[in-house]
């Protein structure tokens, strides 16, 4: 058994650990209040846009090159991976790392590229097997890529695409659903999925005017479109990854007060007993003097 | 009161105008337009350019925009822009030193692509100038 005084350092210890987790815990609190408002703005923006394109995929003609599959032509795939630069966020960073291992080991036979966004991710994957296959990283931190950086990013892998230096790019990221919830997730953000275009809703108030072309529009439109894509996925994970460490932050603060509460009672014990141990040698002293 | 219809103006980052509107008169690629109320379903791209609002009390609201998409449908008007600032909310200097650089950038030798970018920036801080003048 420890002695009291031992107890009493890991005490003190344990209480400075679930003050530091409470801290934290209210820092990830603040700051998923002030990202939860920008991740459902951009979800507007993203739902108005998708409502739009699908308006203008269904007075479309002829299919847009957008939606050409050439994955067959050119068998590589660009994959974008969205971390979280720091821990303590539970498994937020481990969930969709083992999700992009997954899905590497599923693409044999295709060159796969990766770029990667936030700290932990390029730990991962910048060294051991799969080092060769990172292509960028952006060392910004998540929470200070805006939209900037998300159009120039965009802009970069439009045009590699429309070069066909890629057939495909997939995105990694979590999805914010509640506090308690969010799900990692992959989606592909090119070629664009014509099927989630293809308008269930009927329409209505006649056909549309465009000005200019549709064909046009739809041209200015869909690089947009993967730029909102991604800028929204980038905030959906900044705020899972809140989220997360918010929720990993409460459960350590109830663990340390636990941890505090039992030591509390085995240090009264050990106390407890060194009295005991120690009055029971004064008495047992002080009978073998009157004898 | 005249007919009013619906009104959104929503960037990337936030919800910029949700209101019934009597009127908008903006700048499309095309030529300008007004929209009243039952205006004919449209999709158009719109000019770096100033949108002015008549609202359900008739008052007149001015917005720069940065690059857009104007919807109409069934009295719903949708403005997807990439930047949108309201009038009286423009940061002068900012606009100011962002057309210094442009210009810098257009008056020296760059490629094509950084000048493009440039005369975009350019016409951007112009525009936000103008609404700040009035």
């Amino acid at each position: 058994m420890l002695s009291t005084r031992e107890i009493k350092q890991r005490i003190r210890s344990i209480t400075s650990i679930k003050q530091i987790t409470r801290a934290m815990e209210m820092v990830a609190a603040s700051r998923l209040k002030k990202v939860e408002s920008r991740v459902l703005a951009s979800r507007a923006f993203t739902e108005k846009m998708n409502s739009v394109l699908n308006h203008l995929v269904s007075s479309l003609e002829s299919a847009h090159t957008w939606f050409a599959e050439k994955e067959q032509a050119v068998p590589v795939i660009k994959v974008i991976l969205i971390t979280a630069d720091k821990g303590l966020c539970g498994a937020y960073n481990n969930n969709i790392i083992q999700k992009v291992v997954k899905f590497i080991r599923e693409k044999t036979g295709k060159e796969i590229k990766l770029t990667i966004i936030g700290k932990k991710g390029n730990l991962y994957f910048s060294k051991g097997r799969y080092a060769s296959l990172v292509e960028k990283y952006i060392p910004e931190t998540v929470e200070k890529v805006g939209y900037g950086h998300v159009q120039a990013l965009a802009g970069q892998l439009i045009k590699e695409y429309e070069r066909n230096e890629f057939g495909e790019l997939h995105i990694f990221f979590t999805k914010f659903h509640t506090v308690m919830q969010s799900f990692s997730t992959s989606m592909r953000l090119l070629p664009i999925d014509k099927g989630a275009f293809e308008s269930k809703e009927k329409k209505t108030g006649g056909e549309y005017i465009f000005e200019p072309s549709a064909e046009q529009i739809i041209g200015n439109l869909f690089p947009k479109f993967v730029e909102t894509r991604l800028y929204q996925c980038i905030l959906e994970s900044l705020t899972s990854e809140y989220a997360a460490r918010r929720v990993a932050m409460i459960a350590a603060t109830e663990n340390a007060g636990e941890m505090i509460e039992e030591l509390t009672s085995s240090y009264n014990k050990a106390r407890q007993s060194a009295i005991t141990k120690e009055l029971l040698e004064v008495v047992s002293g002080a009978e073998a003097l009157i004898r | 009161m005249a007919k009013t219809f619906k009104l959104e103006i929503i960037t990337p980052e936030k919800v910029v105008y949700s209101d019934s509107v009597q009127s908008i008169s903006a700048d499309g690629t095309e030529g300008s337009f007004g929209i009243l109320a039952d205006h004919a379903p449209l999709i158009t791209e719109l000019k770096t350019s100033i949108l002015t609002v008549n609202d359900a009390n008739n008052r007149t609201i001015r917005l720069a925009i940065y690059r857009g998409f104007l919807e109409v449908m069934a009295n719903n008007v949708v403005v997807l822009s990439d930047v949108c600032v309201k009038e009286g909310e423009v940061n002068v200097e900012k606009a100011h030193a962002e057309k210094d650089a442009a210009e810098k950038i257009l008056a020296g030798g760059g490629s094509a692509e950084e000048k493009e970018k440039a005369l975009s920036i350019l016409g951007r801080a112009n525009t936000w100038l103008k609404l700040a003048n009035k």
